[in-house]
């Protein structure tokens, strides 16, 4: 048995699938105790309703986008732990990027060639560690932080200085690393300034990237918001394509 | 469009101390089940993770998601309130989906940040939301399940092998044209970099350390002199 038939079994369904339930009920509550504390302060119950109903339906797009991701990782993480990545706490470009820190740490690379099953157990744990710091954060300080907000009403402040600008930058540099890497790579891959390496990933990078242009052109100037909800994936998609038709 | 009726103060303020126990417990309770699910994985597949190997891939590429998650909890918890902030923590796809989706079903419904009602409407929206993603992915996965002899097949293989290039392709288009004269360096010292020292490639996720210091340290100057200039005028 392969190692992505062993991460595609049916023990890994019911583990992924069983944490998956655990957070729906755990939604579940949230939700009919919200409810019923609207109803106990007074609230309208129209424009409860009206809520759920246009978040269930503004939900609709992105979920199906999100579904596109579980079957980008699927191929070399098999179907259930991207599911329950998916699901529950991740996103597509978190959950990709630590999967292939990961898999270098342990000397593979993210593809269903070089996955082994302590690989998978390592990739794994690094992705359910590194973005567990919100809850520990909500868990740590949520009380002490929603009073101290009730109090001095933050959200009214403007303006965010530098911070949107780092985060924009950190990810500039990430980004840069891995495009580095894949020039890098290509140009003395096989020897330095050889320039006959893989050249298969860079391809691939132009491809998502222009899907990406194409998307957010589209979002943009023909003001077909709803397609932002699949930018992403449908780009990753589309590089990934090129990738098939480039190895053949 | 707010309401006339005053809201019951103590009825409200049980209300959130629950929802603080409640919100804490769900989360310990993801924790665990998180971060023990690859570990029971393991022990089935006959293994263990490599506990060296998850550390040093924290060093490179978690202590990044780090600073981003105390910049998203800072940032999003005013606008989510107590509720909506655990659960959205716990169900994750905040900037794609929960923020957007809580703000929209706050704007229907006229409620103000920091209300009791806002409270309300957006933990009612993010539990909607994260139910119907749980849903639209069930569904999803178990009609992907038969599929899964295509998906594994040999000709679908540098599909899957190209994920993490497709992934920074589409990023990079997103996020270099906030900045291009900001990207442009740290892509062409790490280009370089990797072409003189071949080897690195194996260590990509650490290069994000310095790329990514280079990156804010570049901002963090322009920002000075962005203050500087406005000072001025």
């Amino acid at each position: 048995m392969s190692v992505i038939e062993q991460l595609n079994g049916s023990s890994l369904y019911l583990i992924c699938g069983g944490i998956v339930l655990v957070i729906a009920v755990i939604c579940v509550l949230f939700l009919v105790r919200a409810w019923r504390a609207g109803k106990a302060l007074g609230m309208d119950t129209v424009r409860m309703k009206r809520a759920i109903t246009s978040s269930a339906t503004f939900s609709l797009l992105p979920s199906v986008g999100i579904l596109l991701g579980v079957l980008a990782l699927s191929g070399s993480l098999g179907l259930p732990w991207p599911w329950l990545r998916l699901s529950v706490i991740g996103a597509l470009h978190y959950e990709t990027q630590v999967a292939a820190a990961a898999a270098e740490q342990v000397g593979v690379s993210l593809s269903p060639d070089a996955m082994t099953t302590q690989a998978f157990a390592t990739i794994a744990l690094l992705m359910s560690f590194c973005i567990m710091w919100g809850m520990v954060l909500t868990t740590l300080f949520n009380k002490r932080y929603t009073k101290r907000l009730q109090k001095a009403d933050l959200t009214k402040r403007s303006g965010s200085g530098f911070g949107d600008m780092a985060m924009t930058a950190m990810f500039i540099g990430m980004v840069s690393a891995y495009l580095g890497s894949y020039l890098g790579d290509f140009v003395s891959g096989n020897g330095r300034f050889t320039f006959s390496g893989a050249w298969t990933p860079l391809a691939v990078v132009a491809v998502a990237a222009l899907a990406m242009a194409g998307f957010t052109f589209l979002a943009e100037k023909k003001h077909w918001e709803w397609l932002d909800n699949f930018s992403v994936a449908g780009s990753m998609l589309l590089g990934m394509a090129a990738a098939v038709i480039i190895g053949h | 469009m707010n309401q006339n009726h005053s809201i019951d103060t103590e009825k409200y303020e049980a209300y959130l101390k629950s929802t603080h126990r409640l919100g804490r417990i769900a989360s310990v309770l993801t924790l665990v089940l998180l971060l023990g699910a690859p570990f029971l994985i393991g022990n089935l597949l006959g293994t263990a993770p490599d506990l060296g190997a998850a550390a040093r891939g924290f060093v490179s590429v978690g202590l990044v998601w780090t600073v981003s998650s105390i910049v998203e909890y800072l940032v999003y918890t005013p606008m989510l309130g107590a509720g909506g902030s655990y659960l959205a923590f716990i169900t994750g796809n905040l900037i794609n989906m929960k923020i957007p989706c809580a703000m929209n079903a706050r704007e229907m419904v006229g409620a103000k940040a920091g209300t009791p009602e806002n409270e309300v409407i957006s933990t009612l929206s993010i539990a909607t939301s994260a139910l119907v993603t749980i849903v639209v992915l069930a569904v999803g996965v178990a009609l992907m399940i038969p599929l899964s002899p295509i998906l594994e097949s040999p000709v679908l293989q540098p599909a899957f092998a190209n994920v993490v290039p497709a992934l920074f392709g589409a990023m990079a288009y997103k996020y270099y044209r906030k900045d291009v004269r900001l990207a442009l360096v740290p892509l062409v010292v790490m280009t370089l970099l990797f072409m003189f020292v071949p080897s690195l490639t194996s260590s990509t996720s650490f290069m994000i350390i310095p790329a990514g210091a280079m990156a804010i340290g570049l901002s963090w100057m322009r920002y000075r002199k962005m203050k500087k200039e406005d000072g001025q005028e």
